[in-house]
């Protein structure tokens, strides 16, 4: 608004100067307003091309602008600020500005941004969506830019790999896990669980802790609506989920077994009804104490107990009707990219670097990125509390880990939200699981069409 | 519409009435103005036309980049398949067809059209009702009248539906005073029947916009009217369908045109009572809701696209049934019928 103002001020008083001076025609009201429309339109036509300078070697006194954006709430901005404000002051010729949003809106910028050519120099990225943009060519290749991967376990850098160039580094690792709250198995009588179990044994966990506290509390959120649940089971059973070539790996009866396996208990206090799973949202039955359990990522535990208020959670492994395989793996919970079309290729490196390897990043964060997947990170951090915990269970499932999971297809964000969305549907009894089954398996082979 | 055309054209008619006048000016105004005064008159005249584009520049620019040139290149993408990443891929009329095949295409649809055709006679009703309330001489009906606005003015806004969310939701406001009067209905939010009635509620309740439009229309009821009519023995019932509705046919021909179209394009509340899903079970997948996640969560632009000027077209062809059946029930006062 300043500068609009400036602007017509200074077309104004230069026009009348000129006006005033000698052989200058009469002032006329008209000529006066014409100056002032000229002054305006001149506005809007300036302030449509906002200026950027693309220097990419920085100085002390004109450090190179880096963006950088993540997705996240409060807790993560302060801590993520917190890391850009020591980088910033390590490397006094580069300047990070960093700006966040929610998750949902945050894939909607990108989208856009890609579009119109201008994502930022850098970002938090997820497995989901490396694929969509690196086989689109807007990521950069951090394979030869500098950036220490030798603290990176082999078996976790495919996840950043796409068509054999390396697109994006794991800041950090979770695996799946089942929470449950000891007090409330405490208050209802139900033993805590072990960790080793099969299905069966874990659905009669719900039941059970459902049934004896007496409508207080449901035993969890419907299970088969939870994809990556669905993938370590099909794990689990040796089944893959995408084939090499970017078709489906599993069957229609494949699925329709899965989403079967809760049919007796849909209605049942095991799980808790689709309309109180609506109404609590966007927080989790689990951590608006609603249920006893929650079966999702370990570095989902410093939020659980902020939202429940408890005073101890606890995690165990998933069940497994092979107690050799539980198909568990280490996903990066968040990856580091670059885009394609930065103009500050070293500096991008630079903070990369930074981020996934510093020590003092690490004891920024702790756990809340997950577990820092590289050792010089891991080693230099000190967890306590919650964060010992949460690294504690990825060392006790460490044998049982198989690879990570490759980046899924294109398109696999919409797959995974129509794979929640029919979930729903069938637990609001407004579908049968064959029904439902066809309509995911429909809108499956539509994204897979459209992408290849 | 035909009001406003008459009141323009008002001048002339002052002029025609006082034929003296005219006859007199018209022949002076010829004598003065030679040839060359003429020129000048053009020049001016050409001036002040370039003056007035000067002043619309701003809004011109705007409307051709940000509306008209957006729109054009719309209906092309609606014929390609574009994910905003490659260039968009020529498919003719593959999007259009496909539409039909979509059931969550049809599902928005359904909701919409329910939307619509509960919800804008309602808010109509309510809006029309109330103006009626305040258009009543007593004391304080200034302040009545600013105080029933008020939710019109933040109706729209995040922070009412996120308080509606709540109304509604189990142990609400809402679920608490039905369960007094013994109907348990539960929440509302989480209930696909009952996510319908609920955003029905939140458009009635932002009556404000026509009521303040029907106040006006009121307004310009002739009270010897009412006069008439009581002298003749006409109850509040028949002086209403008699006397109000046929005079206020054009400002309620306008509301209804207004709201209706409004009620297709509806989208923040139910994004956000919705968390943006369109649920619970696809209960509130409005039209422009199911575009924005196709578009925006899917990158189907084209499809998209095709979805909005599909929306346009229907609009368009519902204003022209308004249009054209307006003549049978809207009364301009004046109009010999």
């Amino acid at each position: 608004m300043k500068f609009t103002e400036s602007i017509v001020v200074a077309a104004v008083t230069r026009t009348s100067d000129e006006l005033m001076s000698e052989g200058a025609p009469m002032i006329s009201r008209r000529n006066f307003i014409t100056t002032i429309a000229t002054g305006v339109a001149a506005t809007a036509l300036l302030t449509a091309c906002g200026g950027s300078d693309g220097g990419s070697a920085g100085t002390k006194e004109n450090p190179t602008v880096l963006n950088y954006t993540w997705w996240g709430n409060d807790d993560r901005a302060e801590r993520t600020n917190k890391a850009i404000a020591l980088f910033n002051e390590q490397n006094p010729t580069i300047k990070v500005v960093g700006t966040f949003s929610d998750w949902a809106g945050y894939w909607q910028k990108r989208a856009t941004e890609a579009a119109g050519g201008g994502l930022p120099d850098v970002m938090q990225w997820d497995l989901s969506y490396l694929r969509d943009y690196a086989q689109r060519n807007q990521l950069l290749d951090l394979g030869d830019v500098g950036i220490d991967l030798s603290g990176f376990e082999k078996t976790l850098l495919p996840s950043g790999r796409v068509n054999d160039k390396q697109f994006g580094i794991p800041t950090s690792t979770n695996a799946f896990a089942v929470y449950y709250d000891p007090a409330k198995l405490k208050e209802i009588g139900v033993a805590e669980p072990t960790g080793e179990w099969t299905y069966a044994e874990y659905q009669q966990f719900l039941t059970d802790a459902g049934t004896k506290s007496g409508g207080k509390y449901y035993g969890s959120t419907d299970f088969t609506g939870i994809w990556w649940q669905f993938n370590i089971w099909l794990r689990q059973n040796n089944i893959t989920d995408f084939t090499p070539e970017g078709k489906l790996g599993f069957t229609k009866a494949d699925l329709t077994t899965w989403w079967n396996l809760n049919k007796d208990l849909r209605g049942t206090p095991a799980i808790i009804p689709a309309d109180k799973v609506t109404q609590l949202l966007p927080k989790s039955p689990f951590g608006s104490n609603k249920t006893v359990s929650e079966p999702t990522w370990d570095n989902f535990m410093a939020g659980y107990i902020g939202d429940s208020g408890a005073q101890e959670l606890k995690m165990v492994a998933v069940p497994s009707d092979d107690p050799k395989n539980l198909g568990l793996f280490l996903k990066p919970s968040m990856l580091m990219v670059a885009s394609a079309k930065t103009k500050s290729k070293d500096a991008a490196a630079k903070f990369i670097d930074f981020m996934v390897n510093s020590p003092e990043v690490g004891e920024i964060f702790k756990t809340s990125r997950g577990v820092p997947a590289s050792k010089t990170q891991r080693d230099g951090t000190t967890f306590e509390g919650v964060d010992a915990q949460v690294v504690a269970y990825e060392e006790s499932i460490a044998k049982y880990l198989t690879d990570a999971p490759e980046p899924p297809i294109v398109g696999f964000g919409t797959l995974e939200s129509e794979f929640l969305r029919i979930q729903e549907e069938l637990n609001y009894g407004k579908v049968t699981v064959d029904q439902a089954v066809d309509q995911w398996f429909t809108s499956a082979e539509d994204v897979i069409s459209q992408n290849s | 519409m035909v009001h406003l055309g008459r009141r323009r054209h008002q001048p002339e008619l002052v002029v025609d009435e006082s034929n003296a006048l005219t006859q007199t000016s018209a022949p002076t105004r010829r004598a003065k103005s030679g040839p060359p005064l003429r020129d000048e008159k053009l020049k001016q005249r050409r001036a002040e036309t370039r003056t007035g584009y000067i002043f619309l520049l701003p809004w011109l620019l705007g409307f051709i980049l940000l509306t008209a040139g957006p729109m054009i290149s719309s209906l092309y993408l609606s014929f390609t398949n574009y994910n905003l990443f490659e260039a968009p891929k020529w498919i003719g009329f593959e999007n259009y067809t496909k539409l039909f095949q979509d059931e969550r295409f049809l599902q928005s649809v359904k909701v919409t059209l329910t939307y619509v055709v509960f919800g804008t006679p309602a808010k109509l009703i309510a809006a029309l009702a109330i103006a009626m309330l305040l258009n009543s001489k007593r004391r304080g009906r200034g302040f009545y009248r600013s105080a029933f606005y008020v939710p019109s003015l933040i109706g729209a806004s995040v922070s009412v539906a996120i308080v509606w969310k709540a109304m509604f939701g189990d142990a609400g406001p809402v679920d608490q005073i039905l369960s007094f009067f013994g109907i348990g209905l539960g929440g509302w939010v989480g209930n696909p029947n009952m996510t319908m009635p609920m955003m029905v509620l939140l458009t009635v309740w932002q009556f404000g916009a026509p009521m303040i439009i029907f106040l006006a229309g009121l307004k310009q009821v002739p009270a010897e009217m009412y006069e008439a009519a009581e002298m003749d023995g006409a109850g509040p019932v028949r002086k209403f369908l008699s006397i109000t509705l046929p005079l206020l046919s054009p400002v309620i021909f306008f509301n209804l045109l207004m709201e209706t179209i409004h009620a297709f394009q509806i989208f923040a509340s139910a994004f956000i009572i919705s968390n943006g899903t369109g649920g619970p079970a696809g209960s509130t997948m409005f039209y422009t809701l199911y575009l924005y996640l196709r578009g925006f969560g899917d990158f189907r632009m084209g499809y998209a696209s095709a979805m909005a000027w599909l929306l346009l077209i229907v609009i368009g062809i519902i204003t022209l049934i308004f249009f054209k059946t307006s003549n049978n029930w809207v009364h301009y006062s004046g109009d010999e019928k």
